[in-house]
């Protein structure tokens, strides 16, 4: 199934990946029938990441779900580091969730949560093998080093792991395992190529979509378009008609049509024809939505925080205030949401593309009345995901089509249900105010967002303090010193459902955080870079809920670095007919990556806007795989640049009006603009960097637009007449 | 109604039965198994399911099987067999492209038929060619860099 081994779908892939574990992290004799990888696996399988092969390959276990983000190569690359094997050497095998093994994949966490396990495991299996040469030869294991998969002593005696395998399996598991100094990396911090490159370029990577099984049947299901609506008929005659269509069949969220192939069931859910009542949700429009918000705002929300002295004299100081309007969004990911559901006497079999495997396995086995052990999740690559895969109601509704199918069933949204059913990014208000000085220093500061709560997490709860806590994003933890900073929030219960989306939060909060800045330097003639600096605290704490990190200079030193690499303060290249202008914005992620972004933009006298160049600074922490990094940042980017210029998701009636990707536009390689990414090295803890590009990629582009339009940019996608006098 | 087909995938004939009104894409990956071709949106707009059809770059998922009986059908899974595909392969690799992956075997198909029309193609000429495919996770910067680095290889 994977790394081009082409195994068929069967019992034997479920045993295959039961890695053997203990809660002690004991080394554990692979028992016969429970090879975890295959027939050569050797004896020496060391706690659930990593098993040695007499080929003196060794197979590493990535425990996140691989959605583009690269954690099948930069969890493996933590593991190798410390074994001191060659990469070459590395088979990465996807984990599958268990009472050990959590596979929840969100928040740019993975790395960060695999940075001390990962090493300790590897250094674990490293420190037995080592001990098991020094028996062998007769000294201390101190005076032994390792490299490139075998254990050297200083008379340059080289014993290859694969001699000592069934000697560390014998040995006792030491309590206590010295890491290595992250100075003597020889592969973290290096850039490797996905552990699946190959497998890509050459069509056998195996998607959720790919799954395929003996006898397996085909479904599609038409859903309310509105929660709010009731079934008026369908025409279930029509639709068996359809040649193949096997069974149509009533599930908790709709109608599926059952047959034998994806078309067949796509053609016999269209003629169902279904009619839905929809009086509940007749009013439910964009504007009704946006007065929701308005209403909310209005009503003054919670204070979040308040610091320093709000009631600072006011004479003399100059007041700006500005309402920024963010819109709902979809995800699409390039691979509609789909699942495979076997369901058999005592067991289900999933296989799907999923952030929450474990919740996967835990809500099915309720359902079906099975024991959590008795769901069998197996986590396939999966064709993007950027927050909506948490949702699991495309996989439970899969098993409602499945339960009673006596065969697998693959469930496949059309790209029209991923769009019209999407758990979208939440549309929001934000409303800025400030007192400037007379240096032109914002002194006193107010963010205020009212937004609608992400329904993928359950009904909003006004006395969950989650809820308030930290919020609003990007405008709690302001990376900013203001003499005084009051922080608002007014979530709304979302009326259609919402979700997490790459980066949350922040690309609305950072948005209009940044642009209300660029709009105050305007305002007084400062230079937006230079405000920034003289706002951002050095040393000084950039945070929000986690405990301290004395960031302000890293963020300071993106900044540096990514107006130096874009030329800021030089005239951009002119382009005949076109404004052309720079903008800048910067943030921290939950104070952890540093990001600074410097866009180049024009406008032509249609209006248009296109961005010519984007230069980004980050600094992550240390550096895990450095082309990974990268390709995050740069994919952040372009995301960025598609919710800047073309995502918004209108409503009439409950329903989206965009359907597919004619409606809903994204960035093309016509629109994508050149790319600079300055990653810089540290020696901090890994952070993640797989959203942290996205607000700011957001805010320099509007703010790029504003520059050259003179005209502020208050609301997404951004929409300029072309004709704006500068101010 | 279903009728029998024989159809020339990869430079090999295979037999099934299928409606002539079904797209090339499922025929490709729910009858044939050939999953490395990719449902995206099935409309024509985002490319995913591209594949090369008597040497144009098709969109499967709106060519009914029955339109193409008689063509060469290449998809991901025979690419190599083709010397610009062979060496797009290794530069998506050496560029180390792909993120999530999805939409690149389209991408592939694509690429190649650009680099057989115009083998040293200039930044606009590829992002020309390219317009038709959508990535979500962005890597259009380096399939640029790819495309050029099998371009200056051949």
């Amino acid at each position: 199934m994977r790394g081009g081994r082409g195994a068929p779908y069967d019992d034997a892939v479920q045993t295959r990946a039961q890695w053997l574990f203990s809660a002690g992290a004991a080394f554990v004799l692979v028992a016969a029938g429970d090879a975890p990888v295959r027939a050569s696996a050797s004896a020496f399988a060391p706690g659930p990441w990593l098993a040695f092969h007499d080929d003196g390959t060794v197979t590493i276990l990535a425990g996140k779900a691989e959605m583009g983000q690269g954690v099948r190569t930069s969890l493996p690359m933590l593991v190798a580091e410390e074994l001191d094997v060659p990469w070459s050497s590395v088979r990465v095998e996807t984990a599958t969730p268990s009472d050990a093994i959590d596979m929840a994949t969100s928040g740019s966490n993975s790395v960060a949560d695999g940075w001390v396990p990962l090493r300790i495991a590897g250094a674990t299996a490293r420190a037995m093998l080592v001990a098991a040469a020094a028996a062998r030869l007769g000294v201390a294991p101190a005076t032994l080093k390792t490299e490139g998969g075998a254990v050297l002593d200083p008379r340059g005696t080289r014993i290859p792991y694969t001699a000592l395998l069934a000697d560390a399996a014998r040995l006792p598991v030491p309590a206590n395992v010295a890491l290595k100094p992250q100075a003597a990396f020889t592969l973290v911090g290096t850039a490797v190529a996905k552990a699946d490159a190959r497998d890509i370029a050459e069509g056998r990577a195996q998607y959720g979509i790919d799954a395929r099984l003996p006898g397996m049947l085909y479904a599609a299901v038409v859903r309310a378009p509105h929660a709010s609506c009731t079934l008026r008929g369908i025409d279930e005659r029509a639709a068996r008609a359809v040649e193949g269509v096997r069974n149509v069949v009533r599930v908790p969220s709709g109608i599926a049509v059952v047959a034998d192939s994806t078309w067949t069931a796509l053609r016999g859910r269209d003629a169902l024809a279904a009619t839905w009542d929809d009086a509940g949700c007749a009013t439910l429009d964009s504007r009704a939505m946006w007065k929701q918000l308005d209403d909310a705002m209005a009503s003054g929300g919670r204070v979040t925080l308040s610091s320093g002295t709000p009631n600072a004299a006011s004479a003399g100081l100059r007041a700006v205030d500005a309402v920024y309007r963010y819109p709902f969004q979809a995800h699409v990911a390039m691979e509609p949401l789909t699942a495979t559901v076997w369901v058999r006497q005592g067991r289900v079999d999933v296989w799907a593309g999923t952030q929450r495997a474990n919740l996967v396995r835990t809500e099915i086995a309720k359902r079906a009345g099975l024991s959590p052990s008795d769901v069998h999740v197996n986590v396939l690559l999966t064709g993007g995901a950027f927050g909506r895969r948490i949702a699991r109601d495309f996989i439970l509704e899969a098993y409602e089509i499945a339960r009673n199918a006596g065969a697998p069933v693959k469930s496949v949204w059309s790209r029209e249900d991923d769009v019209a059913h999407d758990m979208y990014q939440p549309a929001a208000i934000h409303r800025l105010g400030a007192l400037v000085d007379a240096s032109g220093l914002p002194v006193v500061w107010k963010h205020a967002t009212a937004t609608f709560h992400l329904s993928m997490f359950g009904a909003l709860d006004l006395n969950d303090k989650d809820v308030w806590d930290g919020a609003p994003w990007g405008g709690y933890d302001v990376p900013y010193a203001f003499a005084s900073h009051e922080a608002r929030y007014a979530p709304v219960a979302a009326p259609v459902p919402t979700g997490a989306w790459r980066s949350v939060d922040y690309p609305g909060g950072v948005f209009a955080r940044e642009s209300f800045l660029d709009e105050l330097a305007h305002a007084t003639g400062a230079d937006p870079l230079a405000l920034r600096m003289r706002l951002i605290p050095s040393p000084g704490n950039v945070q929000r809920r986690a405990g301290p990190v004395p960031n302000g200079d890293r963020l300071r030193a993106v900044l540096r670095l990514a107006a130096e690499r874009a030329g800021w303060g030089t005239a951009p290249q002119a382009r005949p007919g076109r404004r052309v202008a720079r903008g800048i914005a910067c943030n921290s992620y939950f104070g952890g990556a540093m990001t600074a972004t410097v866009a180049e933009a024009s406008v032509g006298d249609d209006g248009g806007v296109r961005v010519h160049r984007v230069v980004c600074a980050i600094d992550a922490g240390q550096i895990v795989n450095e082309s990974g990094l990268r390709a995050q940042v740069e994919g952040g980017i372009v995301w960025g640049l598609t919710a800047a210029l073309h995502d918004q998701i209108t409503f009439a009636r409950g329903c989206a009006e965009q359907r597919n990707f004619g409606s809903y536009r994204v960035v093309r390689t016509t629109d994508c603009p050149e790319i600079v990414v300055i990653p810089v090295r540290s020696t901090l803890r890994p952070y993640g960097a797989g959203e942290s590009a996205v607000p700011p990629a957001i805010a320099a582009v509007a703010n790029a637009v504003r520059a050259a339009t003179g005209a502020p940019v208050r609301a997404l996608p951004i929409r300029t007449s072309g004709t704006a006098v500068p101010a | 109604m279903k009728r029998a087909f024989a159809l020339t995938v990869n430079g090999e004939k295979t037999s099934f039965e299928a409606d002539p009104a079904m797209p090339l894409l499922w025929v490709l990956r729910d009858v044939l198994g050939l999953t490395g071709t990719k449902f995206g949106c099935g409309i024509a707009q985002c490319g995913a399911c591209t594949v090369d059809v008597n040497g144009a770059a098709m969109r499967s998922c709106v060519t009914p099987v029955g339109t193409v009986e008689t063509a060469s059908i290449r998809t991901i899974e025979g690419l190599a067999a083709d010397p610009a595909g062979a060496a797009l392969q290794r530069a998506w690799v050496g560029e180390d492209v792909a993120q999530c992956r999805y939409c690149q075997s389209g991408m592939l198909i694509e690429a190649t038929r650009l680099l057989r029309e115009q083998p040293h193609p200039t930044d606009p000429q590829i992002d020309a060619g390219m317009a038709g495919h959508i990535c979500r996770c962005g890597t259009y910067p380096r399939i640029r860099a790819a495309i050029r680095s099998a371009s200056a290889k051949t």
